[in-house]
């Protein structure tokens, strides 16, 4: 009877795991712990490059190769956690989180 | 062309900015697009792709600041935060056409008043102009109008005497004589009912009747055979039966017209040929004839192509007026040194009609 729960408690934990994005995999479990919270990163990245384009670019040369320079973050938010390490996303599981991250908070559906 | 517009667009894109960066703060708490009941806007992020739109008018341009488009007027404004993404700014408002109206309407006053002095100037010139020419004619007119009564009485006197003259005892010399009076009074009197015709025509009713054609020319080239006899022309008669309704004193004006113009202008041992059927009558004769060229100028009045004859003009200008009066045709065929046929078709009646 153990050995049937702790089976099916593994494949449900399995089944979960699968289902989870790059994004919430990668991104989201970090940036819950910090003042700025994803949404609002978004929105001063919306403001600075205005197209889906640009911010995704943008956003995807900066956690390939982060510096405090390319940082929109401010002088505080970085003295205090300073500039996040380089990623270890591969090309194409950075463009699924951001594909995510840009599905999420764009603003485009959200307008009324 | 935009000037008036310019800073008040300008005003509404920079009130639309500030309710953006309001949006952007507070977003995504907020989420409704500041709308104004002044103007329409739609915001454009920096790859061209629309965010959200209020247009009423949705064709857009990045190329240019301030355009026209449809009944509406666009204002794209750059921004340099990019509130919710947006780079471009659209403000719309519907086009104020106060100023194509009322251009318009200047245009078309200005341009009536300008059309009316020249027109009034062009009716004052004329009329220095064509002063002189119509003077002559007015003169020509009083003359003719003024000479006209003074000469029946006599013309008629002559004639009836001549008539009642005993042509039997008279010597063949006398004969001659009484001839050539009778010639030049019969002369007169044509020119005297032409005359009669043109001036006193306007004050006397039509009394249309069907008259036969064929007993009115045995008649006129009865009355006209001494005129003819006197220059030697013959007539030469063709006749059918055939009837027209009209004024019995119209046609025979048209009748005398042609065949004194016959005699007139034919040579001496000249011919006339007369020829009559259903539905015209020809005067042909053998005279001096004129150019094609000045055929249709024969039917203005004063025109006369040879001054050697007597007359003022009148005659073919009185048969034009009463061939188009019921609505006939003419048709005049004229070689020089040849002759002229003047032929008129009418429509086919009978007496019995």
């Amino acid at each position: 009877m153990i050995k049937i729960l702790f089976l099916l408690f593994s494949f449900t934990i399995a089944i979960f795991s699968k289902t989870e994005t790059v994004y919430e995999r990668n991104c989201v479990p970090c940036h819950r712990y910090q003042p700025a919270s994803l949404e609002k990163m978004f929105m001063t990245y919306l403001k600075t490059y205005s197209g889906e384009l640009s911010v995704k670019t943008t956003l995807k040369e900066f956690l390939k190769n982060p510096t405090e320079k390319d940082s929109l973050m401010s002088e505080i938010f970085l003295d205090r956690f300073s500039v996040k390490d380089k990623t270890t996303l591969s090309d194409k599981e950075l463009d699924e989180a951001l594909e995510r991250y840009w599905e999420l908070y764009n603003v485009k559906s959200k307008l009324k | 062309m935009f000037s008036n517009q310019r800073t008040q667009l300008s005003n509404y894109a920079n009130q639309q900015v500030k309710a953006l960066k309001h949006l952007h703060n507070d977003f995504p708490k907020r989420t409704i697009y500041p709308r104004s009941r002044l103007f329409s806007s739609a915001i454009y992020d920096i790859e061209g792709h629309k965010i959200f739109s209020i247009l009423k008018n949705p064709n857009i341009s990045f190329e240019k600041e301030i355009y026209r488009v449809g009944e509406y007027i666009h204002f794209v404004k750059s921004l340099d935060d990019y509130y919710l993404g947006a780079k471009y700014l659209f403000i719309e408002i519907p086009e104020d056409l106060t100023w194509y109206y009322n251009t318009i309407s200047n245009i078309i006053t200005f341009g009536a008043l300008i059309f009316i002095m020249l027109a009034m100037f062009g009716f004052f010139f004329v009329k220095i102009l064509l002063r002189p020419m119509n003077e002559s004619v007015q003169l020509l007119d009083n003359f003719i109008k003024d000479t006209t009564h003074e000469l029946n009485t006599p013309i008629s006197a002559i004639l009836a005497n001549v008539e009642m003259m005993d042509m039997e005892s008279m010597s063949e010399r006398n004969k001659r004589r009484l001839n050539r009076i009778n010639v030049a009074a019969k002369t007169v009197s044509h020119l005297y009912h032409d005359l009669t015709y043109l001036t006193l025509s306007h004050n006397r009713e039509s009394k249309d009747e069907w008259i036969d054609l064929k007993q009115l020319i045995y008649d006129r080239v009865e009355y006209f055979a001494i005129l003819a006899g006197a220059k030697k022309v013959t007539f030469e008669l063709d006749l059918k039966e055939s009837a027209i309704f009209i004024d019995s004193v119209k046609i025979a004006r048209v009748l005398d017209n042609l065949i004194s113009n016959a005699i007139k202008y034919n040579k001496r041992n000249g011919t006339i040929y007369i020829v009559l059927r259903k539905t015209y009558f020809r005067v042909q004769d053998t005279g001096i004839g004129i150019k094609s060229e000045k055929v249709q100028e024969i039917f203005e009045r004063y025109t006369r192509f040879n001054t050697s004859e007597g007359g003022f003009g009148i005659g073919l200008n009185i048969v034009k007026g009463i061939i188009d009066e019921y609505n006939l045709q003419i048709n005049v065929e004229s070689k020089l040194d040849v002759g002229t046929t003047i032929q008129v078709n009418f429509l086919q009646g009978t007496l019995d009609d």
